[in-house]
């Protein structure tokens, strides 16, 4: 805190100029910190589409392959407790004389 | 489906009726461990998708040390869907062996080795080792500072083993180092010398299943178990755990999409904190567990003779487990497998953290 004081009781009595070369240098440190980091990220390849929109559609698309999952689990459950419920009751193999609906 | 023409068709031809029988014929045990049975399913499963998705990027994948880095990167940003199935593969072969830990210590922990199963597990381990290989040598394609880093050390490591380490090292890298030789010679491995021995062994493994049932628990072998038809109730659960095996892959292959690093550099110095595939890590702990030289001796060299040792003796388990194989309970066993299980995690986690 003493530190900042010292700093705020020097910079009184600057005028305009010095301020904004202040800042400017400041702003310049800063970019180039922004401008590297950058470079690191343009070095890297992209395993992964880019767009948003790109993006968008691929996690739309996860949902619906989770909900197509999750239907055919649903459908292969009902359809194994039918075969157990006719398993338990003896008759497994299907009547072949009974009517069909066409 | 009802297609009668078809059926008739082959109905002519071949005993439909006498493979229907069979399938139904077929029992499994149902008690409170059979959620085991299902991790030999689930592998099964991922290795189709893995031969399915690798034959895909077979098609474009350049085994040339000047192309291959950059025919991975084509396939990722060039072509349609590329980036999903690289990341598919990836997540499948992580998957692939994950499953294949847990169903060995299943099959360790519940005793399923015992007599008569000793070859099943014989093939099952073989395998264990062969998927393990498929990842490294498929780890080397990608050419990039980190694989060509992680097959350097797990080659040279190789090459520490007393009199046989330099033939084994010599014949891996097919050159004094790592170089486009060895991408050559790893790509041999991967897309046609193991998938052959794989296919083999899976169909091996699959008919000494079949030939002598599903194994029972010790103590549960005294009691009256219920069994069901593999065909249909068993194989329609095994439809389901796939659906949600493929739901998870699927969702990682498209959350977590593996990166791809810069293109390797034999004469580059060598990047420090590169850690290899996580089911090396244990490894590679354990290797740094020893000093450098022990009353004399090379320290890498007692280290991998040591887990040389361990692995060796893991594979033999069936055989030194005389009381399994009478039926008697053998606690020595399990804890002998509580500790290898502990071990590989603990060290897998050390790794993963350091």
């Amino acid at each position: 805190m003493r530190a900042i004081g010292i700093i705020k009781h020097r910079l009184k009595g600057w005028s305009l100029s010095r301020h904004l070369q202040l800042v400017a240098l400041v702003s310049l440190l800063l970019m180039d910190a922004v401008t590297s980091w950058a470079a690191d990220k343009i070095n890297k390849i992209e395993v992964f589409p880019s767009t948003p929109y790109d993006g968008y559609i691929i996690y739309e698309s996860l949902a619906v392959f989770w909900l197509f999952i999750i239907g055919l689990i649903v459908i292969i459950r009902m359809k194994l407790r039918e075969i157990q419920r006719t398993q338990e009751l003896g008759i497994e193999e299907q009547d072949p004389d009974a009517p069909l609906l066409r | 489906m009802n297609c009668p023409r078809l059926k008739d068709w082959l109905d002519e031809r071949y005993d439909l009726e006498a493979i229907k029988r069979l399938a139904k014929s077929k029992l499994i045990p149902e008690h409170r461990y059979d959620l085991w049975y299902y991790t030999g399913g689930i592998t099964l499963f991922l290795f189709i998708i893995q031969f399915v998705s690798g034959m895909l990027m077979a098609l474009y994948y350049v085994p040339h040390i000047d192309f291959a880095h950059k025919s991975i990167i084509e396939i990722v940003t060039k072509l349609n869907m590329g980036w999903f199935f690289r990341s598919f593969h990836h997540w499948g072969a992580q998957l692939a062996i994950a499953f294949l830990f847990i169903h060995l210590f299943g099959t360790l922990l519940l005793k399923s080795y015992r007599k008569p199963r000793e070859f099943i597990w014989v093939t099952g381990f073989v395998l264990l080792g062969i998927s393990i290989f498929f990842g490294l040598s498929g780890y080397l394609l990608l050419w990039d500072e980190r694989s060509f880093a992680g097959t350097r050390v797990a080659t040279g490591g190789a090459g520490a083993l007393p009199f046989i380490g330099w033939f084994i090292k010599a014949f891996l890298r097919g050159s004094i180092d790592v170089t486009g030789d060895t991408l050559l010679r790893f790509y041999a491995f991967h897309v046609a010398i193991l998938p052959i021995i794989t296919l083999s062994l899976i169909g091996l493994h699959l008919i000494l299943v079949m030939y002598h049932g599903s194994s029972v628990p010790l103590s549960l072998e005294k009691e009256q178990l219920r069994a069901a038809p593999f065909f249909p109730n068993v194989f329609y659960k095994d439809l389901m755990i796939w659906l949600v095996v493929l739901g998870v892959l699927v969702t990682l292959t498209v959350l977590m999409p593996p990166e791809i690093g810069v293109k390797a550099d034999p004469l580059a110095p060598q990047s420090e904190n590169i850690k290899p595939e996580w089911y090396f890590l244990f490894l590679l702990q354990t290797l740094k567990l020893f000093p450098g030289e022990i009353m004399g001796l090379n320290g890498e060299t007692i280290a991998i003779l040591l887990v040389t040792c361990a692995i060796l003796f893991f594979f033999l388990i069936p055989f030194f487990d005389r009381r399994s194989s009478r039926g008697e309970a053998s606690p020595l066993f399990t804890w002998i497998g509580v500790i290898y299980l502990l071990y590989f995690l603990t060290m897998t986690v050390v790794g993963f953290l350091s």
